[in-house]
């Protein structure tokens, strides 16, 4: 008996019928093959998009973020995040402010044991004290920004979702699957639409939804190849209930940097990982 | 004297970094803010305070293992009644009552050396024991600056102190040690001030004609055994924890009595108030911890600390009922008992850009004596609301405390209208109630409204 592993399909073709034509075999693999993509469930293609984002996971970026309102005023951010995998779903996040002033040297940590099982802490050079942050509050703004911390916080466990594909789009180019996220724990949305690229296994544009109501959507453009990783350099986020807008520019993106666990203690928060 | 040996060891930390920072590639940042604060004061006896124009700098100059750090502040001290006249302006660290103004203040300057996880810290340090907000009980090294209770934030009015720390790091564990080899006093304010917090000495500076004239104590000897230390060794992880050992002076403000001095003066009297601040030492042992339970960021912390001084109450300190000319002896006013202080405190957000801190903290005092204004068990209950409008255009703040024993209180909104990342300007709010010895009820005339506009970078 032979196996064959097709994209995550088992084909199995007994001793018996290896009299087939070959022929028949590559036309049969083809088509299984273009079935099995437009066959991919939701989780699927989320399981795709997760191995694009561990492949992220260690990481260092320069952020610029652009705040708007709805009055036309802006207001800018600028911060450094450092990441780095650990064993099986653990990692660490480690995000330093460096502007405004009053945010400069404000920083975040992450330390993940699993996607579902994650601690995180804020430091307030104001109070010299670092917090403790219920995950919770991971649907909270990111400092202001329409971003959330669950934004900066690494990959979700998809086992506390539901997901369905809608349909299939074209999106600035791009052919995505457009997949409605349920979670099945308590979150700020009830559920989310993205529009997932195929072959890139990134988000292209997401919609964050309270009941029918849409309260928040981002969209990430100027989708680049850094060492294999396809990475938006643009992304905005903005939220339909308040009029305000965020615009982040990633300034500079570095992939597989195997920082020291030292950078992302309480000592590192606190020394703005200095 | 002290504040000589301060400055050369600056100097000398600027000459010992100087040729580490000279090599190897280095990262300069710099910030700062610059506060215009106006106050009107609500109670006409109050006494008044004169705009201040302040201004902090804060540098980080790293180059490899290497770090070197400033906070220096300065301005114009609108506090200050009678600024003295010796054209000083540098704050120094062995004076209790200092009217310099304009000043310039060192409130941080150290070199750091990190290696293997170890960071060595020699200069003026600032520390941040412990986990509560407001009035926290292991948080001994860094005395406070009574001039700016309550109207400014705990970090803002600490001293910085000239000490040498060492931290490690391993693990989930962190280890640290500080020495501060002498004492550096609490500053207060003088008896013509406006946050001048002792009742006697604000009364007799209430009596028309006269100046009371405060005395600096005599502080101990800068000695090896006057300095003072601890051990703090912490745990991260799901529940933190940290627990900690203090040998050295006290941080809390307590007074001994001379003798009321009462001299005329070309029909001018002179007062000397007959106390000076005192300086004890005690020893404290802490622990502290912080646990994330549901929506609920809880935090905890205790200490016990063995002979911590207290003064007995005001009334039975002596005065005579009426002043007279000459010297009037005053009562020994200090006692020493053991203390037991603990608090909670939780953080919970209500929505988005509302949070709440919810406080609570107790002081029993072991065998008190009934001379004591405390009482055995003295309670702070505190809340602060903060609030964010208009996509944080609008920043509002309410806090709230009381000390239900003595019936006081203290109230404090404050609202701030973001202009720019740089620019914002705000308004505060400050109502204090309470008998004159509580802890907020000694400040009830100083009911307060303060504009402030700040512009940083």
């Amino acid at each position: 008996m032979s196996r064959f592993s097709i994209l995550g399909c088992r084909l199995r073709i007994s001793d018996e019928r290896r009299h087939i034509p070959t022929w028949s075999v590559v036309l049969l693999i083809l088509l299984l093959s273009v079935t099995s993509v437009h066959a991919m469930s939701g989780r699927e293609v989320y399981e795709k998009l997760h191995e694009v984002a561990k492949k992220t996971l260690d990481h260092k970026m320069d952020v610029s973020m652009t705040l708007f309102d709805k009055g036309g005023g802006t207001r800018n951010r600028s911060l450094v995040a450092y990441a780095k995998r650990g064993d099986g779903e653990a990692y660490k996040v480690l995000v330093l402010f460096n502007t405004p002033p009053d945010l400069k040297d404000v920083g975040f940590l992450v330390h993940a044991r699993t996607f579902a099982d994650r601690d995180l802490w804020a430091y307030f050079p104001e109070f010299k004290k670092i917090r403790r942050i219920p995950t919770s509050s991971q649907d909270d703004s990111f400092f202001g920004t329409d971003f959330s911390y669950d934004d900066f916080g690494g990959p979700a466990n998809l086992d506390d979702y539901s997901f369905k594909i809608l349909k299939e789009e074209v999106l600035d180019g791009k052919p995505c699957f457009v997949v409605e996220v349920t979670p099945k724990i308590h979150r700020k949305f009830t559920r989310y639409v993205s529009w997932v690229a195929k072959d890139l296994w990134i988000h292209l544009k997401i919609e964050y939804y309270q009941e029918k109501e849409l309260y928040r959507e981002g969209e990430f453009t100027e989708v680049r190849m850094v060492d294999d990783i396809p990475t938006a350099f643009k992304g905005l986020m903005a939220n339909r209930k308040t009029g305000h807008k965020t615009e982040f520019t990633l300034e500079d993106v570095q992939y597989h940097t195997s920082f020291p666990d030292d950078l992302f203690t309480q000592r590192s928060l606190e020394r703005a990982g200095k | 004297m002290r504040l000589k040996r301060v400055l050369a060891l600056c100097v000398g930390l600027l000459l010992f970094t100087h040729a580490g920072l000279l090599h190897g590639g280095d990262v300069f940042s710099i910030s700062g803010r610059l506060s215009l604060h106006g106050v009107y004061a609500i109670h006409d006896e109050s006494v008044e305070e004169d705009p201040s124009l302040t201004a902090r700098m804060e540098m980080d100059w790293r180059k490899s293992e290497w770090l070197l750090h400033s906070w220096i502040e300065g301005g114009w001290d609108g506090t200050v009644r009678s600024p003295r006249g010796d054209r000083a302006i540098l704050k120094s660290f062995d004076e209790v009552y200092q009217d310099n103004t304009p000043y310039l203040e060192l409130k941080e300057l150290y070199v750091e050396r990190s290696l293997a996880g170890i960071d060595l810290r020699i200069g003026i340090q600032r520390f941040s024991w412990g986990r509560l907000d407001e009035y926290p009980v292991n948080d001994l090294f860094n005395p406070w600056d009574y001039t700016q209770f309550i109207v400014r934030p705990i970090e803002e009015r600490k001293i910085g102190a000239p000490s040498i720390s060492a931290s490690m790091s391993k693990t989930d564990w962190t280890y640290q040690l500080v020495w501060v080899p002498w004492l550096v006093p609490y500053r207060l304010a003088k008896p013509n001030e406006r946050w001048s917090a002792v009742s006697e000495g604000a009364a007799l500076s209430n009596i028309s004609g006269a100046e009371v004239i405060a005395q600096e104590p005599d502080l101990p000897a800068g000695k090896l055994e006057n300095g003072s230390a601890g051990l703090r060794i912490q745990r991260m992880g799901e529940i933190e924890w940290a627990v900690n050992v203090f040998h050295g002076y006290d941080p809390r403000p307590v007074f001994k009595t001379t003798a009321l001095g009462v001299t005329e003066l070309d029909g001018h009297l002179l007062i000397d108030p007959g106390f000076v601040p005192s300086f004890h030492r005690i020893t404290s042992l802490g622990l502290d911890g912080a646990m994330v339970k549901g929506d609920w960021s809880l935090r905890g912390e205790a200490a016990y600390t063995f002979n911590r001084a207290f003064d007995i109450r005001q009334e039975l300190w002596g005065y005579p009922d009426t002043l007279v000319s000459g010297i009037t002896p005053l009562n020994p006013v200090e006692i020493e008992r053991d203390t037991l202080d603990y608090g909670i405190a939780a953080d919970y957000r209500l929505m988005e850009d509302w949070m709440l801190t919810l406080q609570a903290q107790q002081t029993v005092i072991i065998d008190r004596p009934s001379t004591l204004f405390e009482r055995e068990i003295e309670t702070i209950l505190w809340a602060n609301l903060s609030v964010h409008w208009m996509n944080q255009k609008i920043e509002s703040n309410l806090n709230l405390a009381c000390n239900p024993e003595h019936g006081a209180s203290m109230v404090r909104p404050s609202v701030y209208y973001v202009f720019t990342d740089s620019w914002k300007a705000g308004i505060t709010g400050l109502l204090l109630d309470g008998p004159p010895q509580s802890i907020f009820g000694r400040y009830a005339k100083n009911d307060q409204v303060e504009m402030v506009v700040i512009y940083s970078w």
